[in-house]
């Protein structure tokens, strides 16, 4: 049982308060994203979940064991870092096993385990090459089969797929999913990619300013942002966020409406002018000018014939909409 | 690693490169700009290299022009002194303490403060003074730290209730004490070196190791260390070329005393060759002296600052 419990955790560098008063649950076996914009927080939460820094008030629970006090290594995590932080001067198999040799642990149990690694993650040719010898994928893989062979309870991951291209990113992606559900342990995983926080997660917890804004499962954020914050940070392309007044409510100060909500109608609904027009094969994605209301983006279908300056009118499903106060919270709409 | 230069059988001919070099000006660059820099260095340093080459082989005494030949005979009277030899043992032990002592002492300094704070700041400011000051100013402090009626040395005797000891006029004792003077004055310049590099080792490597459960030391062995081997290669060269050519710390502290038992293998050129006026004798063991060090470069070089051991 590994779950990881903060407890009011207040984190401060000098006089800057950077994590004011954070509580949050990660659930055994659980694979959460902390997602939010660059400075938040998100690498200051997973380092003092790891113990690389002190937090400035609160406990943190691994588990049933208080660790607020215990060092790295005694916390039973492992961590992945950006860069990979792989020693340069050492072999694939050494980078791997560095960990095993400290704790002088028996030479079968420890060759079992690389070798094991080794195999999880495609690695086998490479246990005698340096880390520069490497492409970023294979990088990426080392450094996770470095985490994999202590047995953590807990996986710390602090945007370990920054650094790769798209492609091999989206291969990654996938391993990774594999990989928690291979070996059911707790995961934490740091992005500011949103794609890769609705594809890998149970369980997304959105950062801002260091406090958090809201905790869901990926389609909860989806469906029911809790603020305009959340809104406007997931899902893509983005919402479009309208002002209530402009669409003739002007009791709601905010109005969402996801780029797929919006069809195109023969008549009625908004008059748009098409500014720029992208075909992605599967959708086209229509950057459109509303009158009084503003740029909005359209997800269209993949076929649908439309090019840059054209008129066109704009419908959207009323139920379909968000509606947040001027706080940037979130109405619930009283469902008839 | 980007090695410009085709594999042989694909090298243009030399006419052919000429020719290029000449249309793309860089012939013409060479031509302007290497001149004054031939000129100065054949004037200052081949031409005097050379000629002490040639004084090593005359007994002369510095006025009017060598005429008395003779041979080897510098060379074996050098090698059968025994000052010599006390000289050559002594440059030997400098080195040693150098590698052994005063870079492991500048490490661990580094390691204690090389990381960017106000209060290390300070520490690295007071531990590179000794090396910022003159050589002899240094020894002449030291001399009155040593000092046997009013010196440190002559306190501690006194607090401790001993006979009061001077200790650059004991024979055993005073090579000792120009070793600490040695250390103390160059340990701040390989601390450096080291801080330079530490600080470039990167920070994340250090915490992974710390996550996986390395101490202190064991960073410092397999993390730090690693990463900074080419900056210790570097600073244990200067350590031993440096070692060869102690002299102005010596002279004040000694002056190669008592009864030459402090000569290192420069202050024994001074010694037996300026001082004494036979400069075809302070050639010789200047050839020598050069001799050594070049063949320390080279090996050292070959062996030690290679791309791959580096
Ligand atoms: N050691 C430190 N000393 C002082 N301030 C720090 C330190 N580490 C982080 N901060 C500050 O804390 C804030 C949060 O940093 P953090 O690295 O956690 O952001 P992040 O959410 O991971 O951002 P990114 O997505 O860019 O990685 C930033 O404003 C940063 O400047
Ligand atoms: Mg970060």
């Amino acid at each position: 049982m590994a779950e990881v419990r903060l407890e009011n955790i207040t984190k401060a560098f000098g006089h800057v308060t950077v994590i004011p008063d954070l509580s949050l649950t990660v659930p055994d076996k659980s694979f959460t994203v902390l997602v939010g914009p660059s400075g938040c927080g998100k690498s200051t939460l997973l380092r003092l979940i790891a113990g690389l820094e002190q937090p400035t008030h609160g406990t943190i629970r691994i588990g049933d064991a208080d660790v607020t006090r215990d060092e790295p290594s005694k916390r039973g995590i492992s961590m992945v870092f950006q860069s990979y932080a792989l020693y340069p001067h050492m072999s694939v198999a050494r980078n791997i096993d560095f960990g095993l040799r400290l704790t002088k642990m028996p030479a079968a149990e420890r060759e079992a385990r690389l070798a094991e690694a080794a195999r999880v993650l495609a690695l086998e040719e490479y246990l005698d090459r340096k880390p520069s010898e490497l492409s970023g994928g294979q990088r990426q893989r080392v450094a996770i089969g470095r985490s994999i062979v202590r047995n953590p309870k807990v996986f710390l991951f602090d945007e370990p797929l920054s650094n790769l291209d798209a492609a091999l990113r989206t291969q990654m992606r996938v391993e990774l999913a594999e990989l928690h559900q291979s070996i059911d342990s707790t995961m934490i995983y740091v992005t500011h990619d949103q794609v890769e926080a609705m594809t890998l997660a149970d369980q997304i917890v959105v950062m801002n300013r260091g406090r958090i804004e809201q905790i869901g499962s990926p389609m909860d954020l989806y469906d029911t942002p809790a603020s305009v914050f959340v809104a406007a940070f997931i899902g893509s392309p983005k919402m479009n966020l309208v002002s209530g007044r402009a669409l003739g409510r002007p009791e709601i100060a905010t109005i969402g409406i996801r780029p797929e909500d919006l069809e195109v109608a023969e008549s009625g609904g908004l008059e748009a002018t098409t500014r720029v027009v992208e075909r992605l094969g599967s959708d086209t994605i229509a950057y459109v000018r509303v009158d009084e209301v503003g740029d909005l983006t359209v997800r269209l279908p993949g076929h649908m014939r439309l090019s840059g300056g054209e008129r066109l009118r704009l419908h959207a499903d009323p139920a379909r909409q968000h509606h947040f106060d001027a706080d940037g919270r979130r109405i619930e709409r009283v469902t008839a | 690693m980007t090695d410009m230069t085709l594999p042989p059988d694909h090298r243009p001919a030399l006419g052919e490169r000429l020719r290029r070099a000449a249309s793309n000006g860089r012939l013409s660059a060479a031509l302007i700009l290497l001149p004054p820099a031939l000129i100065l260095f054949t004037l200052f340093v081949i031409l005097p290299l050379g000629e002490s080459g040639v004084y090593a082989f005359y007994d002369w005494n510095g006025y009017g022009a060598p005429e008395d030949f003779v041979g080897l005979r510098n060379f074996e009277q050098m090698f059968g002194h025994s000052v010599f030899s006390v000289a050559v043992a002594n440059t030997v032990k400098i080195v040693a303490v150098s590698l052994l002592v005063q870079m492991p002492l500048a490490l661990l300094l580094a390691l204690l403060i090389y990381r960017q704070t106000p209060t290390n700041a300070v520490f690295r400011l007071i531990f590179f003074v000794p090396y910022i000051m003159a050589e002899v100013a240094a020894g002449l402090i030291w001399s009155f730290v040593f000092d046997g009626n009013y010196g440190v040395t002559a306190s501690i005797a006194t607090s401790l209730g001993i006979e009061q000891f001077f200790v650059l006029a004991d024979r055993e004792l005073a090579f000792y004490a120009v070793m600490v003077v040695i250390v103390w004055k160059y340990f701040g310049f390989h601390m450096m070196i080291y801080i330079a590099a530490l600080q470039g080792v990167p920070e994340d490597q250090i915490e992974a190791a710390r996550i996986e459960g390395a101490s202190r030391t064991q960073i410092v062995r397999h993390v730090q260390v690693p990463h900074i081997r080419p900056a210790i290669a570097v600073s244990a060269f200067f350590a031993i070329i440096g070692a060869l050519q102690v002299f102005d710390v010596i002279i004040p502290l000694t002056n190669g005393g008592p009864s030459n038992q402090t000569q290192t293998i420069v202050t024994y050129l001074y010694e037996f060759g300026l001082t004494r006026l036979r400069i075809g004798f302070g050639s010789a063991v200047g050839v020598v002296l050069f001799v050594v060090a070049v063949l320390v470069a080279v090996f050292y070089q070959r062996i030690f600052m290679r791309k791959g051991t580096a």
